[in-house]
């Protein structure tokens, strides 16, 4: 309390304290995301009319919940639910099931639209060449959705990167509680240390959506990718 | 080929349906209680809630990076009695409660005073101390009151104190229109800012800010604070108060009181 930091201690301090929890929480937040938001795609364009309304319904279903609100149902509201994972991990499971859950039914629409969005003629000729729908789809397709689909999932990560400081609030030690904790020590650098906080994860955003969204949206475009 | 397809889906889901039904199934089935202390015991930690903004009962020192305070002192004790180590929770104060209820937690530290509507939901330990409450205004403020009740008088929101304090359910009680923070973190920097004119906290905790230059125009007495668990583990109730009684008795907890206040 004696002592005022600099700035730049402050940014750093933040970033060693508290930025790899937040890279964790995104990235696991994000894979789950990825298997489930693909599984999901593939039902609503392939899985018929059953598979493809059971899809349809997960996605309203959840993009209809806040993120506080499943985070606070996943960490607290049923706490067996992560009964065999050490106890002191499970409100980081919680967290990262909430991220993944939510972030899954976002990225289904993402893959759905890069499924649909490669000439369905590829598809035909494929078949004709004799492959069956399942390697037509793994081998001619899917390379070319998930190519299609990096310039919108480089925005889901951003979505993900922010919405993982929701976990403050729930004992996990990210980023944004590394700077509640730096203010309670210096309660006059309040407004700085958020100003820090907001810099850094503006960051570890605006360079990845830049070169993933933008610059591979031009990239597609040139080799005539996606939709003109 | 569709058909297909669907068929196999249906297939994976019924599978990851007995998968899960067979992860779940001795939670679901509620399996022979074994108590709270001996899994504690068993796996060396006991966790422990706190909300690391409220000095001098608790606080996160970033320049030796570790939790301190009264509380933290006093939850030592209780680790020792129990011969085990602590692993801390450092959450938001008002969700403290239910993440004790629904078991993320072990035990609660963090300054919460004694009310008859808590104890409905938790058990609560002998209390260890007790603080007054303060109604802090800025250093250039000229309001003064005589009873909780004049607040009512100010505009709505101007008055504020921390989410699921026993200030908060005064100031209920009181009729007082109030804005209510997640931590008294974000409440202080809210009345220094001029968001609020008027704030609700322990009379210790105003010392800690005093960085900030508030002044306490109202004393408010308070209920005494206690450790919390859950009711249905007596048996850790009874090794917490265990270990605060011994430590009232060989004058452990008045060492911590002259260190911390």
């Amino acid at each position: 309390m004696v002592e005022t930091p600099d700035l730049p201690s402050i940014f750093f301090y933040i970033l060693v304290n508290g930025l790899p929890t937040t890279l964790l929480l995104t990235a696991l937040g994000l894979l789950g995301g990825f298997v489930l938001g693909l599984s999901l795609a593939i039902m609503r364009v392939y899985g018929g009319i059953e598979l493809g309304w059971i899809a349809s319904a997960y996605e309203k279903v959840l993009r209809g919940i806040p993120l506080l609100i499943l985070i606070s149902i996943f960490v607290f509201g049923i706490p067996g639910i992560f009964w065999f994972i050490d106890p002191l991990m499970r409100p980081f499971f919680g967290v990262i099931l909430a991220l993944g859950l939510r972030s899954g039914a976002y990225q289904s629409q993402l893959f759905r639209g890069a499924i649909l969005s490669v000439d369905p003629g590829q598809m035909m000729a494929a078949r004709a060449l004799g492959m069956n729908q399942f390697q037509a789809f793994r081998h001619i397709v899917l390379p070319q959705a998930l190519r299609l689909a990096i310039p919108s999932w480089s925005n889901e990560y951003a979505v993900v990167i922010k919405d993982s400081s929701y976990a403050y609030g729930f004992g996990i030690i990210e980023m944004l509680k590394v700077a509640f904790r730096v203010s309670a020590n210096y309660p006059l650098l309040w407004a700085p240390t958020m100003v820090v906080v907001a810099i850094i994860y503006f960051i570890f955003t605006f360079p990845i959506t830049k070169m993933f969204g933008e610059r591979q949206t031009k990239k597609l475009k040139k080799l005539g990718m996606g939709g003109d | 080929m569709r058909k297909g397809i669907t068929a196999i889906v249906i297939i994976v889901c019924v599978v990851a349906g007995f998968a899960a039904g067979w992860l779940f199934s001795p939670f679901l089935a509620g399996v022979t209680r074994v108590s709270l202390v001996d899994q504690i015991k068993a796996r060396g930690y006991i966790i422990v809630g706190t909300s690391s903004d409220w000095p001098p009962f608790e606080i996160y020192n970033t320049t030796t990076e570790e939790l301190e305070g009264f509380d933290i002192d006093i939850s030592e004790l209780v680790a020792a009695e129990l011969n085990v180590t602590i692993q801390w929770k450092d959450m938001d104060f008002d969700l403290l409660v239910g993440a004790c209820t629904g078991g993320t937690i072990d035990m609660i530290a963090a300054a919460i005073m004694v009310t008859p509507k808590r104890a409905e939901v938790l058990a609560h330990s002998v209390p260890y101390i007790r603080v007054n409450e303060l109604i802090i205004v800025r250093g250039d403020s000229s309001l003064t009151i005589t009873k909780l009740e004049d607040l009512a008088a100010l505009p709505d929101k101007s008055v504020g104190c921390q989410a699921g304090t026993t200030q908060e359910e005064e100031l209920t009680d009181a009729n007082v229109d109030y804005a209510s923070y997640v931590s008294a973190l974000l409440m202080l920097a809210d009345l220094d800012a001029g968001g609020i004119d008027v704030a609700f906290i322990d009379e210790p905790v105003l010392g800690q800010y005093s960085a900030y230059g508030f002044k306490s125009i109202f004393i408010v007495p308070a209920e005494p604070t206690a450790l919390w668990c859950k009711w249905e583990e007596p048996e850790l109730m009874a090794t917490i108060n265990k270990a605060l009684l011994e430590a009232f008795k060989d004058g452990t907890m008045d060492t911590l009181i002259a260190k911390w206040f």
